[in-house]
């Protein structure tokens, strides 16, 4: 044995240096892919309070009464007064409800504002659905202007069948308004959210 | 095997474009040494501060955090990682399994030389405009958005996310060397069941940091596009979830704990083996136990992240996995243990070291299993309990072994023998500081003290006046290190090849004291 032998042994050294750099390189991939995979987590799972979003009502309700309760903040950079009409409101599960907030913009420019959302307690974030929600799209506000803004949801019957949630009582339904610095195109205006609130109210909302 | 053959380059290309890997190991020894010290400055500062209630030292809380920030990070990334891996990893991986050299010697330059590049940008941030309040990054080394994007508007934490870039990839480029060279480099005879328990040690130290630092990587470039490119990963009003870089960061978290204290149980294992001159017991259950921590290192991450309000069946998961690590590292413990046990034990330096390390390791072991609890988590978050258990694991745990190391194979690698009784002063003031120092932050913390605070009210006064003069006790020993360290090279008293005697026996003590520029011309045959 002398030193010659590690040019034989470069070929060996060069497998496992290819695959060790694999991978490195799929670790760094994985970490990049972690921001599609950890929403799509969350919205498949409703983890860290993630609301679903229902493409049909719900047909059944039970008797059963959850207190769901509105909060709404707005980050430091945005100058809206931005509430829930009602605090809280008693609904019974599977009842299909048609909550609002309002929304004023206190400044003198228009402004494009996103809201973001979670419910609380976490664990009955896969049973709290959503039909419709001013969160799925950006809000325009000209200056000045006042908005009434619909949440259409309903509580999932399904969540009986879950013993760990025959606890819950009340729901948080939370909402933070973002300003958004370069909004896209879609976002809605008066027009807008009056044709899409028409739409929401044709719907028979009845059991 | 002639010594002719022994050339060395001259000092420059020696040590500037070096591929030597044991020169290489001897400038990551140098480097952590330098950045130990710099980081030791910055937490003796802090100690300072926080001797009384009210400002002393700092008048900006700013500054305050942008020290407790720097220590961590220099601590972690170029202290103990550096020393054990870089230093100690290098030195004696090739020659315990009878390599004549790592397997990518140029590659091995460049992780070494990307160290203090990657310094140079940290230091290089602290005294640039890290937000309005002051200079630097002072958003701790865990860097969670959206104080480290939105609430560090300036150029500082740049420096940092490409420091801790360059360092990244320093570790992740050494790593590769490390585990080709074991794979692939084995003297005849070596097989993976009778390598040194060290360079197990390293193997799965390199795992971990070729599994972990890409992530570590994917969330700093995050990071760095949310702040530079308006990117939205981490920001919530563009639809991302700063809570995902808190997964992200301790994904890669974790695992580094164990990439920090993994090589120093490594080195502790050896130490109790030459010095109780007894074969380590239950060789395989040692290095299998290395393994076996080191993956379900890999699931228990968001134990560090309990109060973020995550679901209770998450919490118990996350909680019962981390209660299973204290298996394999209660085999390591009595392992150690039964070593000893019927040996012809020795309290040279090194021993002392090792045997302080197993029963200050055991100590934040303790206090780590009772963190695991989410329940009694949750009321200490975030206060002193978990700085005093920290770093009973790693200021003591890693730095401990560090110190075990470098006693221990001190005379190998320099050829020079250190006056014991400087170095039993070194120990002494050490373990006595180190413990005032952090003893009485278990205190503190059950009583409430919040970590990252410039102040605190009277009431805390007493155990951080004892935790200061904790610090002053350690300093002691850390002139006695200096001192002994110059003293061994100004006097130089010659080292034989084995100068611990028959309990040493893996292959580097078969060669001189320091061993020839290059080892193993004719390869060792194990039987």
């Amino acid at each position: 044995m002398s030193l010659q032998d590690t040019s034989t042994s470069t070929s060996s050294h060069r497998k496992t240096v290819m695959i060790l750099a694999v991978v490195a390189v799929a670790m760094l991939g994985l970490g990049f892919a972690s921001k599609p995979l950890y929403d799509t987590f969350c919205k498949v799972t409703g983890y860290a309070g993630t609301t679903r979003v229902a493409t049909v009502k719900s047909t059944t309700v039970l008797e059963r009464e959850i207190t769901v309760r509105f909060d709404a903040n707005t980050r430091d950079d945005l100058a809206w007064t931005f509430k829930p009409e009602v605090v809280s409101m008693k609904v019974k599960i599977g009842q299909n409800v048609l909550a609002f907030y309002t929304a004023k913009n206190d400044s003198s420019v228009a402004v494009v504002g996103t809201a973001s959302y979670n419910v609380t307690p976490i664990k009955s974030a896969p049973y709290f659905s959503k039909l419709e929600c001013f969160c799925f799209t950006e809000q325009r506000l000209e200056p000045g202007e006042e908005v009434r803004m619909p949440v259409l949801f309903f509580v999932d019957p399904l969540m009986v069948e879950d013993k760990r949630l025959d606890e819950i009582k009340t729901i948080t339904l939370s909402y933070t308004f973002h300003n958004v610095e370069n909004p896209g195109e879609g976002a809605y205006t008066q027009e807008d959210r009056e044709k899409r609130l028409k739409d929401i109210q044709s719907v028979d909302l009845s059991q | 095997m002639s010594n002719s053959h022994d050339h060395k380059p001259g000092f420059f290309a020696r040590w500037f474009f070096s591929t030597n890997h044991k020169d290489i190991g001897t400038l990551y020894l140098i480097f952590g040494i330098l950045s130990g010290l710099i980081g030791g400055y910055l937490s003796f500062m802090m100690r300072l501060e926080l001797m009384e209630p009210g400002f002393q030292v700092f008048d900006n809380p700013h500054t305050f955090n942008m020290y407790v920030s720097m220590h961590g990070l220099l601590m972690i990334f170029f202290l103990v990682m550096p020393a054990l891996i870089g230093g100690f990893g290098n030195w004696f991986v090739p020659l315990m399994i009878g390599a004549p050299d790592m397997a990518f010697p140029r590659l091995n330059n460049l992780s070494f030389w990307l160290l203090p590049t990657a310094l140079i940008c940290l230091l290089i941030s602290m005294f640039i405009p890290g937000n309005p309040s002051g200079d630097g990054f002072a958003g701790s080394w865990v860097m969670y958005p959206p104080l480290s994007t939105s609430g560090h508007s300036g150029p500082a934490f740049d420096f940092v996310i490409i420091g801790l870039l360059a360092a990244g990839f320093s570790s992740i480029f050494g790593a590769i060397n490390f585990i080709t060279t074991i794979f692939n480099m084995r003297a005849p005879g070596m097989t993976m069941h009778k390598m040194p328990l060290f360079a197990w040690s390293v193997l799965v130290t390199a795992w971990l940091l070729l599994l972990a630092l890409p992530v570590l990587a994917a969330a700093l470039f995050m990071l760095f596009f949310d702040r530079n490119a308006g990117t939205g990963f981490f920001d919530a009003a563009k639809g991302g979830d700063p809570e995902m870089f808190q997964h992200l960061f301790w994904f890669f978290g974790h695992p580094e704990v164990y990439i920090m204290v993994l090589p120093a149980f490594g080195i502790i294992s050896h130490i109790i083996s030459t010095f109780s001159r007894k074969p380590i017991f239950g060789y395989l259950g040692m290095a299998y136990a290395m393994v076996s921590i080191g993956v379900v290192g890999f699931i228990v991450w968001a134990h560090h992240m309990y109060t973020v309000g995550m679901d209770v069946d998450l919490k118990a998961y996350f909680l019962a996995a981390t209660l299973i690590i204290a298996v394999p590292t209660g085999i390591k413990i009595f392992s150690w243990l039964a070593t000893m046990w019927g040996g012809s034990l020795s309290f040279s330096i090194p021993m002392q070291w090792a045997l302080a390390f197993i029963f200050l390791f055991v100590v934040g072991g303790v206090t780590g299993v009772a963190l695991a609890n989410a329940g009694y988590d949750a009321a200490v978050h975030d206060t002193y309990f978990v700085v005093a258990h920290f770093h009973y694991v790693l200021s003591m745990g890693a730095v401990f072994g560090i110190f075990a190391g470098f006693t221990y194979w001190f005379g190998k690698m320099s050829g020079y023998l250190y006056n014991k009784y400087l170095a039993a002063a070194h120990f002494w003031f050490f373990f006595i500081g180190v413990n005032l120092v952090f003893f009485p932050q278990h205190f503190l913390g059950m009583q409430g003290m919040p970590r990252r605070y410039v102040d605190y009210p009277a009431e805390f006064a007493f155990y951080n006046k004892i935790s200061t003069l904790g610090a002053m006790v350690t300093l002691v020993g850390v002139l006695f290190f200096l001192l002994w360290l110059a003293e061994a090279f100004i006097v130089k008293r010659k080292a034989a090849d084995n100068y611990w005697g028959e309990g040493a026996n893996t292959l580097e003590w078969t060669l001189p004291s320091p061993p020839p520029f290059h080892q193993f011309n004719t390869l060792p045959r194990i039987k």
